[in-house]
């Protein structure tokens, strides 16, 4: 009997926290409801009361807070409401089709979708044309999506994301490399290979700084995991290249795998520079330097680090000189504009794509007003 | 059970192979090492020593801690996330709400005895098997640390910020080389639950749960209070190992962690913890979770990728069951 | 023998639908070595339970050392010096001899477990036995026969005054058991009253100073062991009025074919050269004592367990039997003495546990062909009066009796011809027992032949045409119905082996 009371009791406390874990769940996802209260009628429209469903990526993590701060700001600029969802992590692909079903059939006046697999959604897709309700991608696009299914992509490219670090990187290294005895090596730390949206950025990176070094006459091999050196085209030859283009990928996208991978290229004697093109990576490469030590502002002192996103850490490295810059996306900017780009529709205007910017940002201009906002904790 | 298979008499060489494992597992270490250093010129430095024992700490208390439940032949899947998640509690009452580090480092390990205290009563108490409970309250943490976190990740404070001197636990600098002095810690820890298991009634009853509960039961052992405390020195353990990882990672992400706890299970396998219970030692956990450590560090740096290491990793694990279940049949004499 | 130590007077016990003590006696003085015996179920293994308090008694007295005395559970039993040595072995097998033995109550020093001390103490009790056991040596290592010496010595350690033995004897060889009583006679001279229970007439008659019978939950008596007769004792023990009419003579048709011949069957310690006939339209019983070898015959035969040697033919054909679906291909089906672990799915329905076993017959392809099923399930239903709400019942949900028809109405769906039954009342109530049973005599006028094992007497000679006496893995008799009495049948099942 004694057992039986505990046990009800421990399952009735473990449900009620359950219970309290979803509320507090939707608390933090229902961002529309009190807003729109508040809000009177909006002076802009007509029709106010839209209803948007918006799916993101994955609720874990500090970027996908901070376009979520965007479509917040949004919620209150256009009085319209908002539910937001999102699975646990990016590789749950099915909870997130299983989401963006259920968005369909809440019947909104509009989804706004970064989807974390392109090709499983586009069923999905499908059913939202039919059913008539439009909708927006944001950070990534569904280049397959069936026709007049989405208005409007609204992502960052990342080929060019990737094309500024090198940019900012090159000037740096320029002179090391123009005055090197021997060969000398850039790495590079990526995320998971497979995912669109982080191999377009390690191929920008990598074909921008092959650009770079090209023109000044200098010969460029690219190393590394397969899937990445396949892609380069005119690969030059490992054995003789001036510049050596290393790229790693960690096994499972964790900061001790990537500080693993990152320690590897760093503790080699020709390596000059090295590049993270995520925030887990960009970590990796601050975790791996907390022993070794050797990242500096130019060559000569040590090895130029570069990083991808934001974060505190991260933040706090660009800020004190351990890495030299980073390069950030416009979450904010991509959640305002989304939502701001299905309520134009509504209204019965035209949208278009809109590639959002990435921005470098150092130590110098991380304050400024453009920057700043886009800079997460 | 084994106690009654055996009617074969006598048998000393098993005890040797006990002994013999532990053994075979730490010369497989350095030849392991050796092999490293010779095809890896970049392996070969002392900052890779010291990065290998960096992120050796949370697996090693992890793994001391989980050898607990393992020994009653049950096993705690919760301790990964839940590091994650008492290091994500831990560290926002640091960064958010001005705790003292100190303060957040004990709200740490006392999340992790809580969850201990819950693992132990669903086990012990309420009869769930081990690996459905544990699995429960695996997302049960996952999803707790992410909610109270909001989402965001928690830096706990840097060496150099106040509060930062909680880092210098597990690395000092002394004369611009970084020493990496949690490893004393861990070895300080792996004499003290050595005795624990070997010498106090906590360990002795542990070893006697798994290897027959209901005779142990009939010993007059209070075994239910036992049992549960073998899960409260897992969460003890995965406590500490949330420090360990908040010492030595810049930020605490929520939604990771899961994965964590196989690789210090995996890691008191190799070293001789049977997943049956009751055969196993502290110092074998340490050298098996040695194992796992050097193959995530030393592959990338001999230059296999991510899934060769994961295969390898796979294949080491195997062969370290399939020895566990050979020394069984041999132990029951067929 | 000195004073009287212990005294159990008009003990009852009842659990639901079985009165299992009935005011029984139990006198046990100091100095004696004093025999329990009686029948499976007898209720031998009840009385010392609820002496040592794992049972609470409905009504009696009980008087340990001249005062009245109930124990609540082991531990207090054991304090007292009420200890029980058990059958089964309760050991830890990875843990040290000198660790088993003080379990519970180690020395210590400080939180150290003063192992050292433990270790001279366990020396010194089994230098007080005169065995020789090294107390560091680990459990698992030892034979039985020495893990049951440390149990002993387990037991003496609580400063034991009586100690039960629940035949102790079951598992060690002839050298062990002669090093057993040995230490039993020195705990005698010692003065400790000893409780043995055992099958063993030899070993009544070799260790005992008196016995007490027990038949059928009640007391028959106590007699002086050497100035009784073996077959005093068996007559005490077997001297039941048999409700049920036996069969009188054997039914099997003049000339049935031989359908299964077993010879030289050997499988383990338990199945010794066995060898026996069954014929078409026959029920061969199966007799003898718990742990006498009959089931592991049986699942030998079936294939579940390894055989080491031995011949089995089939309908004239040797056969080669390895795994259960080789027993299965040839018509054998096997119900198990325990349903529940092996006979039936309880989760199922009646419809999925009836085409178990041959499910190829009712599947397209991968796809079962649920119509077919629920028709086949439907007629053994209706063919065996099972009792379910229809064949989607779950099978959890069912009575044991009917439990039983579903997994007869397995077997007969794969179409066996040699259906074994493995205690096939266990656990069923009265009514349903008949209902078995004339199921059973229905089969065999088919043209089934039919193995029963079982432990009821008053069973075996009812149902069967001839009978198989086994004892100690050993085949001891076989006799016709027409010439087998309960008290022939208990000589054999008891029949000292040289």
């Amino acid at each position: 009997m004694k057992k039986k009371i505990l046990a009800v009791l421990l399952g009735g406390c473990m449900v009620a926290g359950l219970l309290a874990g979803c509320g507090g769940g939707d608390d933090a996802a229902t961002t529309g409801d009190d807003a729109a209260a508040t809000e009177e009628g909006g002076e802009s429209s007509g029709g106010g009361d839209y209803h948007f469903e918006v799916v993101v990526k994955s609720f874990q993590s500090t970027y996908w807070q901070a376009a979520i701060q965007g479509i917040d700001a949004a919620v209150e600029e256009l009085g319209v409401t908002v539910n937001t969802t999102g699975p646990n992590a990016e590789s749950d692909i099915a909870d997130q089709v299983n989401m963006l079903n259920n968005a369909i059939s809440a019947a909104p006046d509009g989804i706004a979708l970064a989807a974390n697999d392109q090709s499983a959604v586009l069923d999905s897709l499908q059913d939202a044309l039919d059913a008539e309700i439009p909708v927006v991608c944001f950070d990534t696009g569904v280049p397959d999506a069936p026709e007049g299914s989405v208005i409007a992509t609204i992502a960052t490219d990342n080929e060019s994301a990737g094309a500024v670090a090198a940019e900012n990187m090159y000037p740096v290294i320029k002179d090391a490399i123009a005055n090197a005895d021997g060969q000398v090596r850039i790495g590079e730390v990526n995320q998971d290979a497979t995912s669109a949206n982080i191999s377009g950025r390690g191929m920008g990176f990598i074909n921008k700084m092959k650009e770079l070094i090209e023109a000044d006459g200098k010969t460029v091999a690219v190393i590394g995991n397969q899937f990445y050196v396949d892609q380069v085209e005119n690969n030059g030859d490992e054995g003789s290249a001036d510049v050596i283009i290393e790229v790693a990928v960690p096994a499972q996208t964790t900061v001790e795998l990537s500080a693993t991978e990152a320690s590897n290229i760093m503790n080699k004697e020709d390596t000059i520079a090295i590049f993270g093109s995520n925030q887990v990576t960009a970590e990796g490469v601050l975790t791996a330097n907390q022993n070794l030590s050797v990242l500096a502002a130019t060559p000569d002192e040590g090895i130029v680090g570069v990083g991808f996103d934001a974060g505190a850490t991260l933040k706090a490295a660009v800020a004190d000189g351990t890495l030299i810059g980073a390069v950030t996306q416009a979450p904010v900017d991509q959640g305002n504009l989304a939502i701001h780009a299905l309520y134009d529709y509504c209204e019965g205007n035209e949208v278009s794509d809109i590639a959002t910017d990435s921005y470098w940002y150092d130590a110098e201009n991380m304050e400024e007003a453009d920057i700043a906002p886009n800079l997460y904790d | 059970m084994a106690n009654k298979s055996n009617t074969a008499g006598t048998n000393r060489s098993f005890i040797d192979r006990m002994g013999g494992q532990k053994f075979i597992v730490l010369i497989l270490v350095i030849v392991m090492f050796i092999f490293f250093c010779a095809m890896s010129p970049g392996f070969r430095k002392y900052t890779t020593v010291v990065s290998i024992l960096d992120y050796s700490y949370y697996i090693a208390l992890m793994a001391i801690g989980v050898t607990f439940p393992l020994l009653t032949a049950g096993v705690d899947l919760s301790i990964g996330t839940g590091l994650i998640c008492y290091s994500l509690i831990g560290g926002l009452l640091v960064r958010q709400h001005g705790w003292p580090v100190a303060a957040g480092m004990l709200v740490t390990v006392l999340l992790g005895i809580a969850f201990g205290i819950i693992n132990g009563c669903l086990v012990a108490l309420m009869d769930l098997p081990p690996f459905l409970a544990t699995l429960c309250t695996c997302m049960i943490t996952r999803g707790f640390g992410a909610m109270v976190v909001g989402g965001y990740g928690i830096p706990w404070p840097a060496a150099a910020q106040e509060g930062g001197w909680f880092r210098s636990i597990f690395k000092i600098q002394m004369g611009g080389q970084n020493i990496p002095i949690g490893f004393l810690w861990i070895i300080l820890l792996v004499i003290v639950m050595s005795f624990v298991l070997n010498h106090t009634k906590m360990g002795r009853y542990t070893r006697a749960i798994g290897s027959n509960k209901e005779a142990t039961r009939l010993s007059g052992v209070n075994v239910k209070f036992y049992h549960i405390m073998a899960y409260v020195i897992c969460g003890l353990f995965a406590g500490l190992a949330a420090i360990a990882y908040s010492a030595i990672f810049a930020t605490v992400q929520p939604g990771s962690g899961a994965g964590f706890e196989l690789d210090a299970i995996g890691g008191a396998i190799v070293g001789g913890v049977s997943m049956s219970g009751a055969v196993g030692s502290i110092t074998g956990t340490l050298v098996g979770v040695f194992v796992i450590c050097l193959l995530k560090t030393g592959l990338p740096f001999i230059g296999l990728t991510a899934n060769w290491q994961q295969i390898i990793t796979g294949l080491v694990l195997i062969a370290a069951v399939l020895f566990d279940i050979l020394k069984r049949k041999r132990e029951a004499g067929k | 023998m000195g004073e009287v130590i212990l005294t159990m007077k008009g003990i009852d016990k009842s659990f639901p639908g079985v009165h299992a003590l009935d005011h029984v006696d139990l006198e046990v003085r100091k100095g004696e070595v004093h025999a329990l015996m009686g029948e499976n179920g007898a209720g031998k293994s009840t009385l010392m339970k609820v002496l040592t308090g794992i049972y609470k008694k409905d009504s009696g007295t009980i008087t340990y050392e001249g005062k009245e005395v109930e124990f609540h559970n082991t531990r207090e039993a054991q304090d007292a010096g009420v200890v029980i040595v058990h059958q089964e072995l309760n050991m830890l097998g990875h843990l040290t001899v000198a660790q088993n033995i003080f379990i519970g109550r180690e020395f210590k020093k400080g939180i150290r477990i003063d192992d050292k001390k433990m270790n001279e103490e366990a020396r010194k009790l089994f230098d007080r036995m005169h065995i020789d056991i090294d107390p560091t040596e680990t459990m698992s290592h030892l034979t039985v026969g020495k893990q049951q010496m440390c149990e002993i010595a387990k037991a003496i350690s609580h400063e034991a005054k009586v100690i039960i033995f629940d035949e102790p004897s079951a598992a060690l060889t002839e050298a062990e058991i002669e090093e057993l009583f040995k230490i039993i006679r020195d705990l005698r001279d010692q003065g400790l009253g000893i409780v043995y229970i055992s099958h063993r007439m030899d070993e009544i008659k070799v260790i005992t100073d008196r016995v007490t019978v027990m038949r059928d939950g009640a007391y028959v008596g106590t007699l002086i062991t050497k100035d009784c007769t073996k077959d005093d004792i068996i007559n005490m023990m077997v001297g039941r009025v048999i409700y049920e009419d036996p069969k009188t003579k054997n039914m099997t048709p003049p000339g049935a074919p031989v359908v299964l011949k077993v010879e030289h069957l050997n499988a383990g310690k338990m199945v010794q050269d066995v060898s026996f006939e069954l014929h078409k339209g026959e029920v061969l019983g199966f007799s003898g004592l718990m742990g006498a070898g009959r089931t592991e015959t049986m699942r030998a035969l079936f294939g579940a367990d390894p055989i080491d040697s031995g011949d089995i033919y089939i309908n004239g054909e040797k056969v080669n039997i390895k795994s259960p679906q080789d027993a299965v291909k040839h018509g054998i089906g096997y119900l198990s003495e325990d349903r529940k672990r092996f006979g039936i799915v309880v989760q199922k329905t009646v419809a999925e546990n009836t085409t178990m076993a041959d499910l190829d017959e009712f599947s397209n392809g991968p796809f079962i062909n649920k119509k077919k099923e629920n028709e086949i399930a439907q007629k053994f239903v209706d063919s065996l009066a099972t009792k379910t709400p229809g064949v989607d019942q779950l099978v959890v949900n069912l009575s044991g009796g009917n439990q039983q028809k579903v997994v007869i109405a397995k077997w007969l769906t794969r179409n066996c011809d040699i259906l074994i039954f493995d205690e096939p009342t266990r656990g069923i109530d009265v009514g349903a027992k008949n209902e078995i049973y004339k199921l059973m005599n229905q089969l065999a006028a088919e043209g089934k032949a039919i193995i029963m094992v079982s432990s009821e007497m008053t069973e075996i000679l009812r149902m069967s045409d001839r009978i198989v006496v086994m004892c100690e893995g050993k085949k001891t008799g076989e006799l016709d119905i027409s010439e087998a009495t309960q008290e022939n049948i208990m000589n054999m099942a008891t029949r000292e082996i040289s």
